[in-house]
């Protein structure tokens, strides 16, 4: 009788303990932050909102930029550009004014007060100058590549749904036009003939 | 005798526990996804040449995209006793396993070119920045073809990230040009030979084609050669992606209209490179870093040369 009971005792402290380690509990709060998915889009909008448009004033204009790139590039690339990749590619992140002397399909061409002739894209604002030329988006902080690539997908996407459309609808030749954005050099075959500028923020002064 | 062989035994571990912590020369295996493809001949002969010319020895493993294999050349890397590994993956889910055994190992990897989609199993992971590179040239893609036109899409192997990243860098902006219509997209692994066969398959049933995206020159090389084969070379404009030295040349020519230049020096001689500061004491580096592309034309093709800048 007291063998059974024993045989017993041991067989229920086994069930217990498997079904004590069966199961668990977690806050459901907890749950939920785990398998929250990175969303690009919201991301992407506090980064023009919050990072972006309120460091307009602070950053350099494409006149003083481009001058300090004619007489010091080395010095100027390391002090401005950002990059996330390692390589030629970089990018500044500027502001700067002009007045419009032509436009087509992609770009809108405007002489700067200093007189240098560049473009504002109009048409394709697409990879990553806008993502990296203020160097403050870290890419370990991001578990993946993809979430990294879809910041700079939909930050493009604004631009083009909400910055682009009432600039390209209203603008002409002649139009004095302020902007904010981004461009890209290549550190090695440096070529400042034809920069192009992907805006995240366009004002025509009339 | 018992005794004998537990000191002999003994022995030989303190021997191995030498080779592998210090005391003797230190050694670098190098294993890469294939040997079958000049592009990856070039990463892995860099790579080895890095860690020989910063006084390691080094071996090249090659594990002919097959995962199992490349499984046995970790065991055979772990077990030889090398320090480290400079890996080129076969497949970025089906690598993690190997990656981590030789962590447990004690024996850091660097990976180079490919992805494994696992952020903490290798030490870091130098890679080419696939999408950026493809979204510019998607940019020259739409303007090369006015907008408008049929096209064809040849994939890497499916199951490698670079294959997706840059597909999807590419569809990331032709996709909003509806005027563009891809009539097919199918995968030739990488291989020359295959996109050959894929692209003659693809032009019976889609003769009237304007392009080829193709995610690697190998390919794009074969499409090119099936092109020529179907009398349409003239017309269909190839574009391919890395650099490698017969595609240099027939952009050169004006056979291919473009490529994405990947820098396979820069990422195996940072493995190298890091692998070497590592065995110093070094422990902070990045979980991951990105070697920008560069998009190669008509244009700037006296710039570069096959595998890199002049």
């Amino acid at each position: 009788m007291a063998k059974k009971l024993v045989k017993y005792a041991v067989v229920t402290i086994i069930c217990l303990l498997l079904a004590y380690n069966s199961v668990y509990f977690k806050k459901l709060s907890d749950v939920n932050a785990a398998n929250k998915s990175f969303n690009a889009t919201e991301y992407a909008q506090n980064y023009l909102d919050q990072k972006l448009i309120p460091s307009i004033g602070k950053m350099p204009s494409t006149d003083t930029l481009l001058n300090l790139i004619k007489t010091n590039p080395s010095a100027t690339f390391d002090k401005f550009s950002h990059a996330m990749d390692i390589g030629n590619i970089r990018y500044f992140i500027t502001k700067g004014s002009g007045i419009i002397t032509g436009l087509d399909e992609a770009d809108v061409y405007i002489t700067t007060p200093a007189h240098q002739n560049i473009r504002i894209a109009t048409e394709y604002v697409f990879g990553n100058a806008l993502r990296d030329a203020p160097g403050i988006i870290n890419i370990n902080d991001f578990t993946n590549s993809g979430d990294l690539n879809n910041v700079s997908s939909e930050l493009n996407k604004i631009i083009r749904s909400k910055v682009l459309p009432p600039f390209k609808s209203s603008v002409k030749k002649g139009d004095q036009i302020e902007y904010a954005g981004a461009f890209e050099l290549n550190r090695q075959h440096l070529n400042t003939d034809s920069v192009e500028v992907i805006p995240f923020y366009l004002k025509i002064k009339r | 005798m018992k005794r004998l062989g537990i000191i002999f035994l003994l022995l030989l571990t303190i021997t191995a526990c030498k080779d592998r912590n210090g005391g003797s020369r230190k050694k670098m295996a190098v294993i890469v996804s294939t040997l079958n493809n000049p592009w990856f001949v070039f990463l892995a002969q860099t790579a080895a040449a890095q860690a020989e010319s910063l006084g390691y020895d080094a071996k090249i493993f090659d594990s002919q995209n097959n995962t199992a294999l490349e499984s046995d050349n970790f065991d055979n890397a772990i077990a030889s006793g090398y320090n480290a590994i400079l890996f080129n993956p076969t497949d970025a889910n089906g690598s993690v396993a190997n990656v981590v055994k030789a962590k447990k190992a004690g024996v850091p990897v660097f990976c180079m070119d490919r992805e494994v989609n696992s952020p903490n199993a290798a030490t870091s992971q130098i890679l080419s920045d696939s999408y950026s590179g493809c979204v510019d040239l998607a940019k020259y893609f739409v303007q090369t073809l006015h907008k408008k036109g049929n096209y064809v899409e040849i994939l890497g192997i499916v199951a490698d990230n670079n294959t997706w990243n840059r597909s999807k860098g590419f569809h990331s902006l032709v996709d909003y040009y509806p005027g563009l219509k891809m009539v097919a997209q199918q995968s030739a692994d990488f291989d020359r030979n295959k996109a050959m066969e894929v692209m003659e398959s693809i032009l019976q049933a889609h003769p009237d084609i304007d392009a080829v995206f193709c995610g690697n020159d190998a390919m794009a090389s074969g499409a090119y050669q099936a092109l020529v084969g179907a009398g349409k070379a003239e017309h269909v404009k190839v574009f391919g992606f890395d650099g490698a030295s017969d595609v240099i040349e027939a952009i050169k020519d004006k056979k291919i209209s473009a490529t994405c230049m990947q820098f396979p020096k820069v990422m195996a001689q940072t493995a190298a490179n890091y692998a070497d500061e590592y065995f110093k004491g070094k422990r902070d580096f990045p979980r991951k870093i990105q070697v920008a592309a560069e998009l190669v034309t008509n244009n700037n093709i006296g710039d570069y040369i096959a595998f890199g800048k002049k």
